[in-house]
C-alpha cells in the first residue's frame, strides 16, 4: 500500500526503453545538459513526476504547462536518422509515457506486489490523464492492457539503439565512482531493469542477460527493500507515504 | 482513483531513487578522492586495517545518507543511545493499520524487518552510526503501523484456537504498545489477572528467516551500518539472536527464568509469564504499570540514584548468577515504581553465557580492580580474545586505553556517572585512531555483552546517578562476595536468605 518496492527498477527500465526512441534520445542529447549535470537532470525529472503524482491538480497542471513550454523550444534534426524532431511531438511524448506505464506494471509483477489483471487494466486507463497533461491527445493514448501491448508492438519499428542511447545508458547502468558495497546493490537494481526488458529491447542494446530465476528475483527484491528503507529515512518521505496511504484508504471506502 | 495514485507515485519514487543512487555514487567518489589525498599527505604510512575501516566508514555514511553533502562527522555528538530505535513508534497509527498478512510482508519483508532488528541492535553495538544512519533506522521503525484489531485477533485464534474475546475475560482490541515485530494488547484472564499480550505480526518470522539467508547482502549492509566491527562475527551473532527472537516461546522461557530468580526481590520485578496463554507467536505476562523512563527526569535525584542502583544490580547479578544477560537495555523496557523499584520488561533478546565465557570477564575485573595486577589484566584480556596476544604495546598503554571501562569500579567511594562518562566510554570503545585499537577486538560471544554494557552506562549516565559502584560490584562479584553496602544491599541479603531456604525446602521435598 505504501508504495511499491519495484519503483527503482521500473524507473531504470523506463529510461532504457525511452532512450531507444532515436528522436526522443536526440532531443535529450542535443538539448539537455545531462552530460554536464546528470544528477540535476534526474532530480528535475523526479521533481516533476512527484508534483504530477502527489500534487494538487492545479500544481500538476502548472508543472505540466512548464514542461510543455520547454518542450516547445526543443526541436532539431536527428543526426542518425536525418529526421526532424520536436519535443512537443505527441508521438514522442506518448512513447515516453508508455515506457513508464509498462515498466511500472512489469517491474511490479516481477519484484513488487503484482496488480491483478483488472487492476492493471484500470491503472493503464487511469494513466491516460498524465499523458494528456503533457500534450498527448486523449485519442492516441492506449487505455487498456491490450491497447498498450499493440501500441508497443507497432512502435517497435521506430526504435533503435543510437550511439547517444548506448552511451547515456552505459553511464546510467554503471555510474562512475560507485563504491564496492553500493555498486553491488546497484548491480541488483540494474539486473532487474535489464532482465525485465522485452527480448527485442535487450537485443537492440546487445545486453547479455542472466535469466531471472526465482532466487535471483528474491535477491533483487531484497536489495530493493534496502533501498526503500534508506529512502524512508529521507526527510518527509515517510509522512508523504502515510498521507497517501490514508487518502488511498479513504478513496477505497468511498467506492 | 486508487491505482492511479499508486501507479503514478511508483514512477515518481522510481526516478527519485535512481537519482539519489547516482548522487550517492558521486558523493562517494568525491570522498574517496579526499581520502586518498589525506593518505598521501600522511606520508609513507602503509594502508593499515584501521585506515581501511575509516575509509569504509566514510563510504558507508555517504552511501546511507544518499545525499552528496559533505562534512558531517559521526563522532561529534554525545551518544544518546536511546534516541535510536523505536521510541517514537509508540504513537500507533490506527488509520494506517495493517489489514492482512500481505500488508505485513510488504511492510516488513524484503529486508526491512531484518534492518529494523539490526538497527535496534547495532544502535548499541556501534556508536560509529552516523546521526543519519540512526535516523534512517528509527524512521524505519516508525514506518511500521500496528496490526488492525482483526489481524491481531486472527493471530491469537490461529495460535490458541479461539478468538481473543472468548479466550480472555476481557480483551482490548486496541494495542497499547509496539514491539519490534509485534504489538502489545491489554487483557484480563478468565481467572481475573490483568495481563499484557504480545502478538507477533503474521508471516514476519518466515519473512525475516528468509531474508537472513541473503548473507551477502547482510554483510554489505553491516559494512555500511557498523563499519568499526568485525563484520562476520557480528553478522553471525546478529543472525542467531534475531532467529531466536522470532520464537516467542524462547522469550517466555527466558522471562520465566528471570521472574523465578528474582521472585521476592526487594526492588527488582519481572512480570510472570502465563505459560498456557503463550505460544510461538504470542506471549502473555502479568501487566505491570509504572512510570516510564522519561518521567524520572521529574523525580528527585535520590529517586533516580535508587533506580540506577536497581538497574545496576539487576544487570550484574543476572550476569554473574544467572549467567544471562537481558540484551535489551532500552529505557522503554523499564517501568519505575518509586523507592528504587523497577520492573524489567521484554526478554526477547537474552544472551546466555557459559562459565568458560564468563571466567575471563571476571578475571579481567579481578586483576585490574581487586588485585591491581596490570599484567594479569592483560593476560586475561588476551585469553578472552579481546586483545591480540603479544601485541607490540606496553601494558601501561593497554591499561590506559581500556581502564576507562572500569573507571567507576577501580576504586571504592561514591562516583557519579554522568552522561559525559558514557560518551567517553563509547567514544573510547570506537576510537579507531588509538594505537591500541588495532589490536583490540570483540569476540563473537561478547558482542551482545558489549552492547548491554554501553546501553547500561548510557541509561545510568542519563540519570546522572551516584553510588559506590565498587562496593555494589563487590557484593555481587563471586570472587569477593562483599558485605551489603547500601540499604538495598541489605534488603537483598534478606531476599537471598529467603531464596536459599526456599531452595533447600524444595530439595528436601
Amino acid at each position: 500500500m505504501s508504495g511499491d518496492l519495484s519503483a527503482p527498477v521500473a524507473g531504470l527500465r523506463a529510461l532504457l526503453l525511452q532512450a531507444l526512441h532515436p528522436l526522443a534520445m536526440a532531443g535529450v542529447d542535443q538539448h539537455s545538459d545531462w552530460r554536464q549535470d546528470p544528477v540535476g537532470r534526474l532530480a528535475a525529472t523526479s521533481a516533476y513526476l512527484s508534483t504530477v503524482s502527489f500534487g494538487e491538480r492545479a500544481a500538476a497542471e502548472r508543472a505540466a504547462a512548464r514542461v510543455r513550454r520547454i518542450h516547445a523550444t526543443v526541436s532539431g534534426v536527428d543526426e542518425v536518422t536525418g529526421r526532424p524532431y520536436a519535443a512537443s511531438d505527441p508521438a514522442l511524448l506518448l512513447w515516453v509515457h508508455i515506457a513508464l506505464v509498462d515498466s511500472n506494471l512489469v517491474a511490479r509483477s516481477l519484484f513488487g506486489t503484482p496488480l491483478s489483471l483488472p487492476d492493471a487494466d484500470r491503472y493503464v486507463s487511469e494513466m491516460v490523464v498524465a499523458a494528456e497533461l503533457v500534450g498527448v491527445p486523449r485519442a492516441m493514448v492506449p487505455a487498456t492492457l491490450a491497447q498498450l501491448a499493440s501500441y508497443i508492438e507497432a512502435t517497435r519499428a521506430d526504435l533503435m539503439c543510437t550511439r547517444a542511447a548506448s552511451e547515456s545508458m552505459a553511464f546510467l547502468l554503471d555510474p562512475a565512482g560507485l563504491d564496492e558495497d553500493i555498486a553491488e546493490i546497484w548491480q541488483d537494481i540494474r539486473a532487474g531493469a535489464v532482465g525485465s526488458l522485452p527480448d527485442w529491447a535487450a537485443e537492440l542494446y546487445g545486453f547479455e542477460r542472466a535469466p531471472l530465476t526465482p532466487e535471483r528475483r528474491t535477491e533483487i527484491r531484497q536489495a530493493l527493500g534496502v533501498l526503500d528503507a534508506v529512502y524512508i529515512g529521507e526527510p518527509g518521505v515517510l509522512e508523504a507515504r502515510q498521507r497517501i496511504a490514508v487518502r488511498v484508504r479513504a478513496a477505497h471506502q468511498h467506492t | 482513483m486508487t491505482s492511479r495514485r499508486m501507479g503514478r507515485r511508483l514512477a515518481a519514487s522510481g526516478i527519485a531513487i535512481v537519482g539519489s543512487i547516482v548522487l550517492a555514487g558521486l558523493g562517494v567518489a568525491a570522498r574517496r578522492q579526499l581520502g586518498t589525498r589525506r593518505k598521501q599527505a600522511g606520508g609513507s604510512d602503509p594502508a593499515r586495517p584501521i585506515r581501511a575501516a575509516m575509509l569504509r566508514l566514510d563510504r558507508g555514511l555517504a552511501a546511507v545518507r544518499l545525499v552528496a553533502r559533505g562534512g558531517a562527522r559521526y563522532a561529534g555528538s554525545a551518544p544518546r543511545l536511546f534516541a535510536a530505535a523505536g521510541e517514537q513508534r509508540q504513537q500507533l497509527r490506527q488509520d494506517l493499520a495493517l489489514q492482512t498478512a500481505e500488508d505485513v510482508a510488504q511492510t516488513l519483508g524484503a529486508m526491512k524487518g531484518v534492518m529494523m532488528k539490526i538497527g535496534q541492535m547495532a544502535s548499541y553495538v556501534d556508536e560509529g552510526l552516523s546521526p543519519s544512519v540512526r535516523r534512517t533506522l528509527s524512521r524505519l521503525q516508525d514506518s511500521v503501523p500496528p496490526m488492525s484489531a482483526e489481524l491481531a485477533a486472527g493471530v491469537v485464534e490461529e495460535e490458541l484456537g479461539s478468538r481473543p474475546e472468548r479466550l480472555f475475560a476481557e480483551w482490548d482490541p486496541e494495542p497499547i504498545a509496539a514491539a519490534s515485530i509485534g504489538q502489545v494488547h491489554r487483557a484480563i484472564t478468565r481467572d481475573g489477572r490483568a495481563v499484557a499480550v504480545k502478538v507477533q505480526y503474521p508471516g514476519i518470522a518466515e519473512a525475516i528467516a528468509a531474508d537472513l539467508e541473503n548473507v551477502a547482502l547482510l554483510r554489505r549492509m553491516l559494512r555500511i551500518t557498523a563499519p568499526a566491527q568485525d563484520v562476520d562475527a557480528l553478522l553471525a551473532e546478529l543472525r542467531e539472536r534475531i532467529l531466536e527472537e522470532l520464537d516467542y516461546r524462547r522469550e517466555a522461557v527466558n522471562q520465566t527464568l528471570f521472574a523465578e530468580f528474582y521472585e521476592g526481590h526487594p526492588t527488582i520485578c519481572v512480570p510472570k509469564v502465563i505459560g498456557e496463554l503463550s505460544t510461538r507467536r504470542m506471549v502473555t505476562s502479568e501487566l505491570a504499570v509504572g512510570s516510564r523512563f522519561a518521567d524520572l527526569a521529574a523525580m528527585s535525584q535520590y529517586e533516580r540514584d535508587l533506580a540506577a542502583e536497581t538497574i545496576y544490580r539487576f544487570v550484574f547479578r543476572s550476569l554473574y548468577e544467572l549467567h544471562a544477560f537481558n540484551g535489551d537495555p532500552h529505557p522503554g523496557n523499564y517501568l519505575f515504581h518509586g523507592d528504587g523499584r523497577v520492573t524489567f520488561l521484554d526478554f526477547g533478546l537474552v544472551k546466555h553465557f557459559t562459565a568458560g565465557e564468563l571466567y575471563p570477564l571476571m578475571q579481567m575485573a579481578r586483576n585490574l580492580c581487586v588485585r591491581n595486577d596490570p599484567e594479569g589484566f592483560r593476560r586475561s584480556m588476551e585469553l578472552a580474545g579481546f586483545l591480540v596476544p603479544a601485541a607490540p604495546l606496553s601494558t601501561e598503554e593497554v591499561v590506559e586505553h581500556l581502564a576507562v571501562f572500569y573507571a567507576t569500579i577501580r576504586k571504592p567511594g561514591p562516583v557519579t556517572i554522568k552522561p559525559e562518562y558514557s560518551s567517553t566510554v563509547v567514544r573510547r570503545f570506537f576510537d579507531v585512531r588509538s594505537p591500541v585499537a588495532e589490536y583490540v577486538s570483540i569476540p563473537r560471544s561478547y558482542v551482545v555483552l558489549q552492547r548491554i554494557n554501553l546501553g547500561l552506562f548510557a541509561v545510568i549516565g542519563e540519570l546522572s546517578a551516584t553510588a559506590n559502584w565498587r562496593a555494589i560490584a563487590e557484593e555481587i562479584w563471586p570472587f569477593v562476595r562483599g558485605p551489603a553496602s547500601t540499604p538495598m544491599g541489605e534488603a537483598e541479603v534478606a531476599w537471598q536468605a529467603r531464596r536459599s531456604s526456599r531452595q533447600t525446602e524444595a530439595q528436601s521435598l
